[in-house]
């Protein structure tokens, strides 16, 4: 299919007098990882609600691969493709960490299965045996997410969101709070991620945004201040000034 | 691997035989000694246990707290009183207490789950005042004296028959009933849909972006405690040959709470063990001072305190290590 | 047209007046409700039984002799160290569980059970009806009011008014209103929010001592006597916004007035149904009530 997978289009909310997000559109091609920078403030996680149904727009509609979202709630964006994970680490702590991961990977179950013991749910049981291995926390499926250090749930976090199979993976800081390692180890479990789904990043580190992005957004009290190719944004004199303070 | 929460409800269901055996021993004892106070009283538990179960599959799963569970126990109790009285047949009764359960369970779940946290407990709490001070009030339902006079009922199974005053048949009976009961709910429990209640209860914020529809699961989660209440309210009349507006009051609801908390909440058995409990506390300590309730009540603030997973919370996982060690071995 | 005005004067007036009575002492306890829940987000299931508890001090103290002005004080100053140890020693123990709504209303429901079976212990299941301390009543406007009643909504409208002005106009409010807003912020600027919290549960619990003491004489005086009154109490609190004292105020006159003037026109015994039907409809529409939260208003 062709066009981008996602499409924002004069994305608009406000806050009492702050323009939190202010006539944002850009668009998203299939595959790529996009990330979106910018200052504390900037509209980021605002913009990332309003696409994942958890605001809603005042102004604007979202596509998905052609097919408009306005004002839909979250479940619904799920169903069109989308998953997220949250800058603020959002698991069902009490549950163990392949509960975790079974509930988010249950949602691929047909329907007949919702009426039978979830021993029966073989596929959500093979995407839970995967993810676990992929994000390195197979000796932890039995503990509750609670109990996991930081950076392991930060993993999860991702997981959860990879586990219904989502088109477009919205990852609002994946790596806040991370060691170093940790964070270069996620870079490379992201980058990996696009062989099936299109990223779309809210990232501080700017090392990491320039060595896994495709394309880069930058976002500056509430508007759009550029787009393009990680060296280009790197090169505009706009960005320079509102995001790195110099030109 | 064997999943976590499967192996939890398979210690439930160990820990239900062990309540099984006990309670066939205590049918035989209640037979060989020609007993019908006991027989009767453990009767009353086990039903009083059914509207427990409804009150853990909201609040031990989903994480609702009922203060007004007893609103659709009375009902299934009226409802059931009513038609034995015009029809002493126990499928008519038992058929008018489900669609009674399910329909009420619709309404005021319609009406409840549009709040949250402690307004639903608020919430179910008035819902449950209103309805019981109408039945209160209303003249053709018997008013403040209830519907007396529900008459005794063969329940028929084909082959055989119990008659509700049979003391160990009626008991024997309403084990089997309120087991099924039981069983029925560990069973959705531990399919996706109960996953999903579990979900809600750890974390609902999150529930959405998983793709689920949070509000129709809390919903369909309410109906199913409203049906499991209203079955379990339905066999009261048969038991004690009335209906009274007590059985919706706030104190049967309270009560119901107490049996859950104390048995241990979101074990499901626990509301069964926590009914059988609280009454033999009730009776024994009842037989030197009527003045029963400073001990529950105060047992009862130990356990909020000191096992806020209740007396299930305790044993169940240890019963849940020894299953998890016979697998693997 | 003189019959409208007997009416007016002899049916209408008299239970305007009931209303404003139960309405004066059903707001000093929804105050207490209102107060516990805006500052330490507790729904205090037990406040009914402090009530009852307060009207079955009155009527000891009042058998060994107590004069009925000196209750007045002295119960609701008995009620204080009552209220600060349930606090301390009991809420505290579970206030920083992680679903604190539902385990301390548990724990203070347990708490009331075990309060009211004490009293029933100490006093007998059967109701008591004191004497009246006032006698007599007093024409005003050609409608009779009894002077006792007429005391009451004075007395009981002036204790409103103080509590009003302590919460909004005093250093103390403001330190309340502070932990209420935002109890860590409060906490860092040196307020001792543990401290608040157990004195704002004990005045709570002092106010629906003295709402006992003061309906004593008009109703009578029985272990479950808290019950039923509460219920309206947590009605009056919903409806006006949990945690607001301005809502506890128009919510608890407006409630008793439309339950007086439905015993009137249409039954007493369906009063109560139309007040809880109120509630639950509130909690529909508008779960945060009339009016905001304290401290967030």
């Amino acid at each position: 299919m062709s066009g981008p997978v996602l499409e924002a289009r004069e994305l608009s909310i406000r806050f009492g007098g702050l323009r939190a997000v202010d006539n944002v559109s850009f668009a998203v091609e299939r595959n790529l990882v996009t990330t979106v920078i910018g200052p504390n403030g900037a509209g980021k996680s605002t913009l990332f609600n309003l696409i994942s149904g958890l605001a809603r727009p005042q102004h604007g509609t979202v596509f998905i691969e052609g097919k408009p979202y306005r004002n839909a709630q979250p479940h619904q964006m799920q169903k069109a493709g989308l998953a997220r994970s949250f800058q603020i680490t959002n698991l069902f702590f009490d549950l163990p960490v392949a509960e975790n991961l079974r509930l988010a990977a249950q949602v691929l179950e047909p329907k007949r299965l919702w009426t039978m013991p979830v021993s029966a749910s073989r596929r959500a049981a093979e995407v839970v045996e995967q993810l676990l291995e992929r994000f390195g926390l197979q000796d932890k499926a039995g503990y509750l997410a609670g109990a996991l250090s930081h950076g392991e749930q930060r993993r999860l976090e991702i997981a959860v969101a990879l586990a219904c199979r989502p088109k477009i993976l919205l990852l609002d800081e994946p790596t806040q709070g991370m060691s170093h390692g940790d964070t270069e180890h996620t870079a490379g479990l992201i980058r990996s991620l696009t062989s099936d789904v299109t990223v779309l990043l809210i990232e501080h580190d700017i090392g990491l945004v320039m060595s896994i992005s495709d394309q880069v957004i930058v976002m500056h009290q509430g508007q759009k201040l550029a787009e393009g190719k990680p060296a280009e944004v790197r090169a505009n004199p706009a960005v320079q000034t509102a995001y790195f303070g110099h030109a | 691997m064997r999943d976590a929460l499967t192996n939890s409800m398979r210690a439930s269901h160990v820990l239900a035989l062990v309540l099984l055996a006990a309670g066939l021993m205590f049918a035989a004892f209640g037979a060989v000694t020609n007993d019908t106070f006991y027989l009767r009283l453990a009767t009353e538990a086990l039903i009083f246990g059914g509207l427990a179960l409804a009150v853990d599959i909201l609040l031990g799963y989903t994480g609702l707290l009922s203060l007004g569970q007893a609103m659709f126990f009375g009902l299934g109790a009226y409802v059931a009183a009513v038609v034995l009285i015009a029809i002493p047949s126990f499928w008519l009764a038992f058929g008018a207490a489900l669609v009674a359960g399910i329909l009420t369970g619709l309404i005021g779940g319609f009406i409840a789950n549009r709040v949250r946290g402690v307004y639903f407990a608020l919430i179910t709490f008035g819902m449950a005042q209103v309805v019981a001070k109408v039945i209160y009030n209303t003249r053709s339902l018997g008013a403040s004296d209830g519907l007396i006079g529900v008459p005794i009922v063969k329940i028929n199974f084909g082959l055989f028959a119990v008659s509700s005053d049979n003391p160990v048949g009626f008991f024997l009976f309403t084990m089997a009933y309120v087991g099924a009961l039981y069983l029925i709910a560990a069973y959705i429990l531990d399919t996706p849909f109960g996953r999903l209640l579990i979900a809600l209860k750890a974390n609902e914020r999150r529930v959405p972006f998983l793709g689920y529809h949070a509000t129709s699961a809390r919903l369909a989660a309410y109906v199913l405690a409203a049906t499991i209440a209203s079955l379990s309210g339905a066999l009261y009349p048969m038991l004690r040959g009335f209906a009274s507006p007590e059985l919706l009051f706030f104190a049967t609801s309270g009560n119901a709470v107490i049996t859950v908390i104390t048995g241990g909440a979101g074990t499901l058995i626990g509301a069964i063990y926590g009914s059988v409990l609280l009454t033999v506390i009730k009776s024994y300590v009842g037989s030197w001072t009527e003045h029963h309730l400073i001990v529950i009540g105060i047992l009862f603030m130990l356990v909020v305190i000191f096992l806020p997973n209740g007396l299930m919370g305790v044993v169940r996982p240890w019963v849940e290590k020894l299953l998890a060690r016979k697998t693997r071995s | 047209m003189i019959e409208v005005l007997d009416y007016l004067q002899f049916v209408l007036a008299p239970q305007v007046v009931t209303g404003l009575t139960l309405g004066v002492a059903v707001i000093l306890v929804a105050l207490g409700l209102t107060i516990i829940f805006g500052l330490l987000d507790v729904i205090n299931m037990s406040h009914g039984e402090f009530y009852a508890l307060g009207a079955f001090m009155a009527l000891a103290l009042s058998w060994i002799g107590v004069p009925f002005w000196l209750l007045l004080v002295l119960v609701p100053l008995a009620m204080l160290p009552i209220g600060y140890l349930v606090e301390r020693s009991l809420i505290q123990r579970v206030f920083n569980s992680k679903d604190r709504h539902v385990t301390t209303l548990l724990l203070t429901f347990g708490f009331g059970l075990v309060l009211e079976e004490i009293i029933k212990l100490l006093f007998g299941p059967n109701p008591y009806k004191p004497e009246t301390p006032i006698r007599g009543a007093i024409e005003v406007f050609g409608i009779f009011i009894p002077n006792y009643r007429l005391f009451l909504i004075v007395a009981g409208g002036a204790v409103i008014v103080a509590v009003a002005l302590i919460v909004y106009r005093t250093r103390w409010g403001a330190i309340v209103r502070a932990a209420a807003f935002d109890r860590h912020m409060a906490a860092s600027l040196g307020v001792p929010v543990h401290r608040v919290y157990a004195i704002a549960f004990a005045f709570g619990v002092a106010l629906a001592g003295l709402a006992g003491v003061l309906l004593a004489p008009i109703y009578s005086v029985f272990p479950t006597m808290g019950r039923d009154f509460i219920l309206l109490a947590f009605t009056v609190v919903i409806v006006g916004g949990m945690g607001s004292i301005a809502g506890a105020v128009v919510a608890g006159l407006f409630l008793t007035q439309v339950q007086a003037i439905a015993s009137l026109y249409i039954s007493p015994v369906w009063s109560d149904p139309i007040v809880f039907g109120i509630m639950v409809i509130m909690l529909m529409v508008r779960p945060q009530g009339l009016y905001g939260r304290l401290g967030h208003a």
